[in-house]
């Protein structure tokens, strides 16, 4: 019978029909993009942007220049140079990021002893031209100061997983 | 009209206004009719693939084939050092001319043929089997290795399935006994449309149609992830778009042929009767519905059917459709012989 | 007499005397130390070193206790590794784990024995002490909350450095590592407590924050500051040098470092000459094209040529920039060149200028004669080998010269040359200490030298040497100390006047009549500039020193951290420094400026690579063929018999921590002067 049932199956191109049903279908199924730029998709507190410098709430700058995040750094995106700042405290006086090499796995801000560097929740900053990625400190900690109650936040949210 | 014209204008340069006039006629809404295919193929995809598809130009982005279009204009044509430029610029040019000269005989309602010709069908093979030297030419000017190759599948792909769709013209032309694509159309007003005793027909036509305008899933000479693009990989700007005007004008000319072949052409469902006594606008309403429902089933099919092998595609088109048009061809000779069925 | 034992299950023979932890180390067997350094005394403070022996009840501390026949010890044992988890969180309980802001973070032994043996959690929820932190002045920086008290720094300043100002002080919790009295570290020596220190209280100052170990390449080389050839690790970050530590050489400096070695790197980035200038007719230095500098020397060379044309080498000159430079005046018929810059009397058989026995023989030496010479300073390495050697006892150690605190007992007879006299002719108390020792040993210093009767003086060296026994079958006592790198490879390639030629003296009495027009200086920037009158000098050196302010023509050499230059230390070994960085801007090896020069002055040279430049050397001298051995040499004639002046010897080096270009141009140095040199000199009102 089998060889009845396939024959009859291929000679009236059931898979074929059955397929074309099936595309059929879907088209009547609600759509689940999104309309992007008026529309967002909701974010992880571990979604990994744009980076930033932190601040302690002083206005003292979290980065010590440990350098931990330059040596993890998979694809060897950050630069740090560091000497004693004039109240003999360990800081950088060059913490480039180069957001072209970066990819964005976010090890930098799990080796950070201080919470200094993170990956913020934008991923909005593509720009004209590659040297406007080569991230410096001036950068890295304006976009701190931008993000800082988001970035908080999403700390705090993903504390208890730490 | 015409006399409106041979009138004003004198008895040769009337005509020729007049023709000029009705070949606009048809041209003009048939590219069209090519944008918003283009428009409606990724909105039917976006669909089938649970997306949105353009939405942004325009409302629902209505203007995005304008948009297009103008972005292809603009561009810089890019003609390759090594290529024979003549030959290279021709080939788009052919193609798209060759995909618009074949409308000429095709009927949109009762005597709606530009050139009601004794040699309707014939002038359409002969065209539609032309449209391989635009490819070939393409391929070869453009003096690229992916170019040629894509040239030389789309070749032999298109001569392969020409021999079965030969077959099935020849079956049907059997039944009607003319070559006269109207008196196609009056053949299946008599009896019923050819689609019911020639299912089979159809499906091979219908399939054949895929392969002839290198639609997907016989789209091999484009192949992108083998020939990134094939015979059009060096075309860019205005050449590009030629080839692509002359793609989806001739998806709309096979869905036309098939219609006037075996779906009636401009006759009514039932023979439902014209309102109001407009009978010819009600014919050109019914052969394009079916044009169209014809070109969502090239959508419909790209959007189900993943590439075929080439090796596949050959088989199906020698091994398969040859010998089933072959046999069916004989078949309905028989058919017509024992029973004198259709003999008028 | 041996003793056999077994560790871990295997049976070793080792001598009597020694420590578990040394015959441990000896079979390979790791056992983690914290207050244990091999050449440092025995503490036993850290405990880290517990290990389990047989029969004993409690652990033991392996690196106090000797070893005993039929020993049975145990390394891995569960009492073992619970001892040392033990010890660990002990030590972490004060100390306040912060890595991340410590400079001895990635090269830690408190980091890395904590992964290999902690716990991995403390117990501890009080508070942690807190200590102070101390000014160990311009070298050393003191964070003393992270010590953990192995006194390993304590035992080096007072044995090994021999300057006994840091110490403990307080019990238990409360103790603490300072000098007594807040002070910069006096020592010459200090850097090296900072490679010592197994935690991060003790770091270098100069180096703070500047890079982690991690991100450094290393280059093994060679120290050129003095004249010993300490082995040395440069350690750089793209193309900088960041630190320079002490590599291990047993023969030379052991694991020590002198702080201008050490410290005077940034020194490297100062003031370098980075393109070629050429005097402009405004008499103003200006920047010109390579090819243009060297066409304008070429032509002033040639033109002048034969006697009327002199070079000098300078003391941080590599021998392969000598020699091409040797070639080229030989090519262009000029016999005036010299490597003396202080007019040292000195050139004569190789076993007159140089450390005859070796560093390493002065620990086998029983008696030492100092003449004209403070080691101190000249030297420190070399002095810690001398107090090394004073440590263990029977050594008598002499001097002649000015007074100095040598950080070891010796006698001085007084700075009057005419003391030699008495002890070559046997009257002197001293002569008869010398010959009683089996293994005599002199060490003469350029001071003795450097002046108009240092030939004499060299004389009378060697009469002593002779009268007293110390050139003997395998052993020659006789050494001379020098104070430059260049001085000896100059020597054995023969870099001094040729027939005919003058000396340094000479040719600056030449220049300044006018009977010598060009004066080629290879880095020397210690003679005096205003007496080569209105001579064409060209300066060929890496940094803007006196040199370079006088030439008229400057050429822009490398550093010895910039160029694999060959060196002979004052033992006469030959080394070669590595390259660690590339030379700044357009500045190249000195040979290869020279042999540039030698082209387009006509005179091209027959050699073209590196190799064929050093074959040319072991041509001229094969000493230079035998890298990093001793050479010992004859014992022949020489000096010169006459009477000595009554000129009391004078000390050579005012300031150990400036004495070169490098050093000069380097603000840890000048730092260094003024915590130590100038701390006497009268402050005006723009010192801070």
């Amino acid at each position: 019978m089998s060889f009845f049932d396939r024959t009859a199956r291929d000679w009236l191109l059931t898979e074929l029909f059955s397929g074309m049903a099936l595309t059929f279908r879907y088209m009547f199924k609600p759509r689940v993009t999104i309309n992007y730029p008026y529309e967002k998709g909701p974010l992880s507190p571990r979604f990994r942007g744009e980076h930033a410098l932190r601040r302690y709430p002083n206005g003292e700058e979290r980065c010590i220049a440990c350098k931990l995040c330059e040596a993890i750094c998979p694809a060897q995106a950050i630069t740090i140079e560091a000497e004693p700042r004039d109240d003999g405290s360990r800081r950088t006086t060059r913490y480039d990021i180069d957001m072209t090499k970066c990819i964005y796995c976010g090890f930098c801000q799990e080796a950070c002893p201080v919470d200094a560097i993170v990956e913020g929740p934008n991923f909005e900053f593509a720009t004209e031209t590659r040297a406007e990625l080569m991230y410096d400190k001036d950068k890295l900690l304006a976009n701190g100061d931008r993000w800082e109650v988001e970035l908080a936040a999403r700390i705090e949210a993903d504390a208890p997983y730490r | 009209m015409a006399e409106f014209f041979t009138n004003l204008l004198g008895q040769d340069l009337g005509t020729l206004v007049w023709i000029v006039l009705r070949i606009l006629v048809i041209v003009a809404p048939l590219l069209l009719g090519v944008a918003y295919l283009t428009y409606a193929e990724r909105k039917v995809l976006g669909a089938m693939q649970l997306r949105k598809g353009p939405n942004v130009v325009g409302p629902f982005g209505l203007t995005q084939p304008l948009a297009d279009g103008i972005k292809l204009f603009f561009k810089e044509t890019i003609i390759p050092t090594d290529a024979n430029k003549f030959v290279f610029v021709l080939a788009p040019a052919l193609t798209f001319i060759l995909a618009l000269v074949a409308w000429a005989v095709i009927p949109f309602f009762e005597g709606g043929a530009l050139a009601n010709v004794n040699v309707g069908i014939l002038y359409l093979f002969a065209i539609s089997s032309l449209g391989v030297y635009g490819i070939i030419m393409a391929g070869w000017a453009s003096n690229s290795k992916y170019a040629f190759l894509g040239s030389l599948r789309s070749a032999a792909q298109m001569v392969s399935y020409e021999v079965s769709i030969g077959f099935v013209l020849v079956a049907i032309l059997l039944c009607v006994g003319s070559l006269n694509l109207s008196d196609v159309v009056h053949a299946q007003e008599k009896s019923v449309w050819f689609i019911v005793p020639h299912l089979p027909l159809f499906i091979i036509f219908y399939v054949s149609g895929l392969a002839e305008t290198n639609r997907l899933p016989f789209d091999l000479p484009e192949g992108e992830s083998e020939l990134v693009a094939g015979y059009m990989v060096e075309y860019s700007a205005m050449t590009f778009a030629l080839f692509f005007l002359g793609e989806y004008a001739n998806m709309i000319l096979m869905s036309g042929m098939i219609t006037t072949l075996f779906l009636g052409g401009w006759l009514a469902p039932f023979g439902l009767a014209a309102p109001f006594g407009l009978v010819k606008l009600w014919g050109l309403f019914w052969f394009l519905a079916k044009i169209a429902v014809m070109l969502f089933g090239f959508l419909w099919v790209r959007a189900t059917f993943p590439r075929y092998r080439y090796d596949q595609l050959m088989r199906l088109g020698w091994k398969v459709f040859l010998p089933f048009s072959l046999f069916w061809l004989v078949l309905t000779a028989g058919v017509l012989e024992y029973t004198g069925w259709m003999r008028s | 007499m041996p003793v056999k034992l077994t560790i871990d299950g295997q049976e070793v023979e080792v001598e009597a005397g020694s420590t578990i932890l040394q015959t441990a180390d000896y079979m390979g067997i790791e056992i983690p130390r914290f207050c244990y350094h091999e050449r440092l005394a025995i503490a036993g403070n850290c405990r880290m070193c517990l290990v389990e022996v047989e029969k004993s009840p409690k652990p033991v501390a392996s690196c106090a206790m000797p070893v005993a026949e039929g020993m049975v010890v145990k390394t891995d044992t569960p009492m073992v590794k619970k001892a040392r988890e033990g010890v660990l969180e002990f030590l972490l309980i004060n100390h306040p784990l912060d890595c991340p802001i410590c400079d001895q973070g990635g090269e830690c032994d408190l980091q890395d024995e904590t992964v290999a043996y902690g716990r991995g959690k403390s117990r501890f929820e009080e508070n942690k002490r807190a200590v102070e932190d101390k000014d160990f002045g311009p070298n050393v920086k003191g964070t003393m909350t992270r010590c953990i008290h192995c006194t390993r720094c304590i035992r080096f300043i007072t044995d090994v450095a021999g300057v006994p100002e840091l110490g403990a002080t307080g019990r238990g919790e409360h103790m603490e590592v300072g000098t007594y009295v807040e002070k910069a570290l006096s020592s010459e020596l200090s850097g090296n407590i900072v490679d010592l220190c197994p935690v991060g209280a003790l770091t270098s100052r100069p180096y703070a924050f500047t890079a982690r170990s991690w991100e450094l390449k290393k280059t093994e080389s060679v120290d050129v500051l003095d004249a010993l050839g300490s082995a040395i690790r440069v350690d750089t970050r793209s193309n900088q040098v960041m630190r320079i530590l002490p590599a291990i050489n047993d023969d030379i400096n052991e694991e020590w470092l002198g702080d201008k070695s050490r410290n005077s790197y940034d020194g490297l980035l100062r003031q370098r000459l980075d393109r070629p200038y050429v005097r402009n007719k405004k008499g103003k230095l200006e920047a010109a094209s390579w090819g243009d500098a060297l066409k304008a020397v070429a032509a002033k060379l040639t033109k002048a040529g034969g006697s009327k044309i002199a070079a000098i080498a300078g003391d941080l000159a590599d021998a392969e920039a000598m020699v091409a430079l040797k070639d080229l005046f030989t090519a262009l018929g000029s016999a005036n060149i010299d490597c003396r810059q202080d007019g040292a009397k000195i050139g004569g058989p190789r076993g007159s200028y140089i450390f005859n026995s070796g560093i390493a023989g002065i620990e086998e030496a029983d008696a030492l004669l100092l003449i004209g010479t403070n080691p101190r300073v000249e030297a420190p390495v070399l002095n810690a080998r001398i107090r090394k050697r004073y440590l263990k006892g029977g050594f008598k150690v002499g001097a002649v010269g000015p007074a100095a605190n040598l950080t070891y007992k010796h006698e001085n007879f007084g700075d009057e040359a005419k003391i030699l006299e008495a002890i070559a002719s046997g009257k002197h108390d001293f002569a008869k200490v010398l010959k009683d020792a089996k293994r005599p040993m002199l060490i003469i210093g350029q001071g003795a030298v450097a002046r108009a009767d240092g030939d004499v003086i060299l004389g009378l060296a060697r009469k002593i040497a002779e009268a007293t026994g110390m050139v003997t079958d395998g052993w020659n006592g006789f050494n001379m100390l020098h104070q430059a790198a260049a001085r000896v490879g100059g020597l054995d390639l023969g870099f001094v006047p040729g027939k005919g030629g003058h000396d340094v003296a000479g040719i600056l009495d030449g220049a300044e009549k006018g009977e010598i027009e060009v004066v080629y200086l290879l880095g020397a920037d210690e003679i005096d500039m205003n007496r080569l009158g209105k001579a064409f000098v060209i300066y060929q050196g890496h940094h803007g020193d006196a040199g370079a302010h006088r030439a008229d023509v400057v050429l822009p050499g490398a550093a010895y951290t910039e160029k694999g230059g060959t060196y002979v230390n004052t033992e006469g070994r030959v080394q070669v420094t590595r390259l660690a960085v590339f030379p700044p801007g357009e500045a190249k090896e000195d040979w290869k400026i020279l042999r540039a020069l030698a082209e387009v002055a006509g005179h091209a040279p027959g050699y073209d690579t590196i190799e064929q430049v050093r074959a040319r050397l072991a041509q001229v001298n094969p000493v230079f063929g035998r890298l990093d051995e001793l050479s010992p040499a004859a014992w022949e004639a020489f000096g010169a018999e006459g009477k000595v002046s009554g000129d009391a010897f004078a000390a050579t080096i005012a300031n150990y921590y400036m004495t070169d270009p490098i050093s000069r141009a380097s603000t840890t140095m000048a730092e260094c002067t003024a915590a130590f040199v100038n701390t006497a000199a009268e402050r005006t009102g723009t010192h801070g």
